[in-house]
């Protein structure tokens, strides 16, 4: 079958970070001012107009950081002009599934905050250059740490969904769009016999 | 305190799969008064716009396993997983039939006994033999590569009426081209009186002096209860047996969870392929299925669309060379390794009440889904493919036939995988002859009169093949023998 998305892809983002405590506590010793806060990228936070559901703006600002970074170069410009808001379809998502919430927003805090030894940066993800944030990705997917590689797809999964989900994503990858033209569907199942 | 709706019916069905549909229709076509409750909401062939991110959050959930990372996929709505499958039909596998019947001690479960009932589904939801004209080239790619290794394939059947190739199975058909069960058996079970109701989970089963009683749900209105004599069970793997332990009936119940684990292979030619389009799924590699007649380790291959969404999120690794891959989307051809695990895992539930899974596949179903993802880069490069991508995070792409010594070097390690995923659920509340199911035969849970389950958590282990035909013809079967044995003792 075709891989189903959005509501499927956070449960997946989220369910096997769900109960790690140690994100919990990120996110509590954030609060107390235990992790370096630094400023986050406004340019990928929320519009001022726009209204959270679930996501926090650091959240959200993370989210849309390590889509552009993990979704590569024309992600990249299409999420930092806003033409495409990956953060803001996430946070519609969760608004219909408001348990997942919680553990997304972990989840990203961690990613955010999370410092040496569990991800290899002393600042939070927003505030870091392209190349750095990078580096705390590769070292997520890679890593021999199940939690680690968990938030990995799980933040992959979330920011593609979201990023593809758009129609402002599609003419970089030549798709048509859902509904193709007779001439789409055409081409498609058009087939020459094996000579 | 909240008021609470109560109903009166012969019979409640929970879920309206491809398990609770058919059993809707059977017995509210015999003459009872029959309620369906349906956790997910109506949807109609206008609201299947092809909008991925409206619609998967309200079509679709999702279950992983804390183990393994394997993630678990079934439909919600009215109509169950099948608004959402990719309608493709198999008959249930005479030696996974004779399998049941020798390790589970189901005597009954011939291929006689089940021909009536498979029969009478593939009429009933209009499966056919699917023909040149919904063969994309995404499927053909497959079929070609097969071909040329001397593989054995087929085009395979699918439920479809006039399918016009749009390629949105997933996020519901918007021709009424699949005949799901919304199509199919719930507009039987309507016109012969059934009283359905959607957007109603129900929470518990409560039981009295061994007999069934009543159900507890809770709707859009508030809290429901709905009394009746007889409850089948139909929400599903990743629901049934969570409503069975929520309900304190636990004996056999959550234990023999089975999948069909899933890995994705993606490959680009020199063509297009305009993999979006066309049938989601038609073509299937049989040569390595050890089901109907065959003795191979044990998967099928099949195509699977290329829609970017799901492309994307099966791609291995990220950055600039993810952006490479999806660039290339209308080159790109795409299948999947079907696998018949002999993992089993188990439902339980987590703090809140919630179905809970634990999937740790064993190295022999790792090893074997290994073979798969060599098997179908083998098949691409036959067809003339120039890149092979597995779905192993940090593994560079094949680029030719040399490149297939490397796939030994996969690891045996589930979350090596981008995505390692099941949507072919099995088990929970399985039917057993042996006396250690959690029901019988029948269906019928033991200890507990009036209550069945007929979904698919009532098989006791996996097809090997596409499911969807198997449990509605079991859910048939169970039906027939709750009418037979409501016709003994009337
Ligand atoms: C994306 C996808 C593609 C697939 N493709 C194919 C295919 O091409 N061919 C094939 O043979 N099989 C396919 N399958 C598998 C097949 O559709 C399923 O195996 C089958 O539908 C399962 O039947 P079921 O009755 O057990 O559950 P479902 O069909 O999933 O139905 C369960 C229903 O119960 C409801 N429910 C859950 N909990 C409750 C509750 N507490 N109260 C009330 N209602 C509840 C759910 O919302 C759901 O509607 C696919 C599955 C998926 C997800
Ligand atoms: S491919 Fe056919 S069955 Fe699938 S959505 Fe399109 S018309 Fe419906």
């Amino acid at each position: 079958m075709t891989r189903p998305e959005p509501t499927a892809a956070l449960e997946r983002a989220l369910a096997p970070m769900h109960r790690r405590a140690f994100l919990r506590g990120v996110a509590a010793a954030s609060a107390a001012g235990l992790v370096p806060l630094g400023c986050r990228d406004p340019e990928l936070g929320p519009p001022a107009d726009r209204s959270l559901r679930v996501l926090s703006p650091r959240a959200y600002a993370t989210l849309n950081a390590a889509a552009a970074r993990l979704l590569g170069p024309p992600a990249e410009v299409l999420i930092q002009t806003r033409r495409v808001d990956p953060a803001a379809r996430a946070d519609d998502w969760l608004g219909e599934t408001p348990a997942l919430g919680a553990v997304l927003g972990q989840g990203l805090l961690a990613l955010e905050l999370g410092v040496w030894p569990l991800l290899p940066k002393l600042r939070p993800f927003t505030t870091l250059a392209g190349p750095a944030q990078d580096a705390v990705l590769a070292s997520c997917m890679g890593s021999r740490l199940d939690l680690k590689r968990d938030l990995f797809k799980g933040v992959k999964s979330v920011a593609a969904l979201a990023f593809y989900g758009e129609p402002a994503s599609h003419r970089a990858i030549g798709y048509p769009g859902p509904f193709g033209t007779a001439r789409d569907v055409a081409a498609a199942m058009a087939w020459s016999p094996d000579p | 305190m909240a008021s609470e709706e109560v109903l009166r019916a012969d019979a409640v069905v929970i879920g309206s799969g491809a398990g609770g549909a058919p059993v809707a229709a059977r017995l509210a076509e015999a003459g009872l008064d029959v309620v369906v409750l349906e956790a997910g909401e109506r949807f109609s062939s206008a609201d299947f716009t092809g909008r991925a991110g409206n619609l998967l959050p309200r079509l679709m959930r999702a279950s992983v396993a804390a183990d393994s990372g394997m993630e678990v996929y079934a439909g919600r709505g009215l109509g169950g997983s099948t608004l959402v499958n990719d309608a493709l039909c198999w008959r249930p596998p005479p030696d996974v039939l004779a399998g049941w019947r020798e390790e589970h001690g189901l005597g009954g479960l011939t291929e006689a006994a089940f021909a009536p009932f498979v029969d009478a589904v593939w009429r009933d939801v209009h499966a056919a033999p699917t023909g040149p004209e919904n063969l994309n080239r995404n499927a053909r790619q497959l079929a070609l590569g097969a071909a040329r290794l001397g593989w054995a394939g087929e085009a395979m059947p699918r439920n479809v009426r006039g399918c016009a190739n749009l390629g949105l199975c997933n996020l519901g058909c918007p021709t009424n081209a699949k005949q799901s069960m919304l199509l199919t058996y719930l507009p039987r079970a309507k016109n012969a009186g059934a009283r359905i109701r959607t957007g109603v989970r129900a929470e518990r089963v409560e039981t009295a002096a061994g007999a069934v009683r009543s159900v507890r749900a809770r709707g859009p209105a508030g809290r429901l209860r709905v009394e009746a004599p007889l409850v089948c069970l139909a929400a599903g793997v990743l629901e049934t047996p969570a409503l069975l332990l929520r309900s304190g009936l636990e004996t056999g119940v959550g234990r023999d969870l089975q999948l069909h684990s899933s890995l994705h292979v993606t490959a680009r030619f020199p063509e297009p392929v305009h993999g979006y389009y066309g049938p989601t799924m038609a073509y299937a590699v049989s040569e390595f299925s050890d089901v109907n007649g065959r003795s191979g380790p044990g998967f099928m291959i099949e195509n699977v669309s290329t829609a970017p969404v799901t492309t994307a999120g099966a791609l291995p690794g990220f950055g600039p060379e993810h952006a490479r891959m999806m660039g290339l989307l209308p080159h790109l051809a795409r299948s999947l390794v079907v696998l018949r695990d002999r993992t089993r895992g188990r439902v339980d539930l987590d703090g809140d009440g919630e179905a809970r899974i634990h999937y740790e596949p064993v190295a022999e179903d790792l090893a074997r889904l290994r073979l798969g993802l060599a098997a179908i880069a083998r098949a691409y490069f036959a067809a003339g493919a120039s890149e092979v991508w597995l779905p192993v995070n940090g593994m560079a792409p094949l680029t030719g036939e040399a490149d297939l010594a490397t796939v030994d070097d996969v690891p045996l390690d589930p979350r090596a995988f981008s995505l390692l995923y099941a949507v072919h659920l099995f088990g929970g509340a399985s039917m057993s002859g042996r006396g250690d199911g959690f029901c019988d035969e029948a269906g019928r849970a033991r200890g507990v009169q009036g209550l069945h389950v007929v979904d698919a958590s009532s098989l006791p282990g996996n097809t090997g093949v596409n499911p969807q035909v198997t449990i509605m013809a079991n859910a048939l079967r169970i039906a027939d023998a709750v009418l037979a044995a409501r016709g003994a003792t009337a």
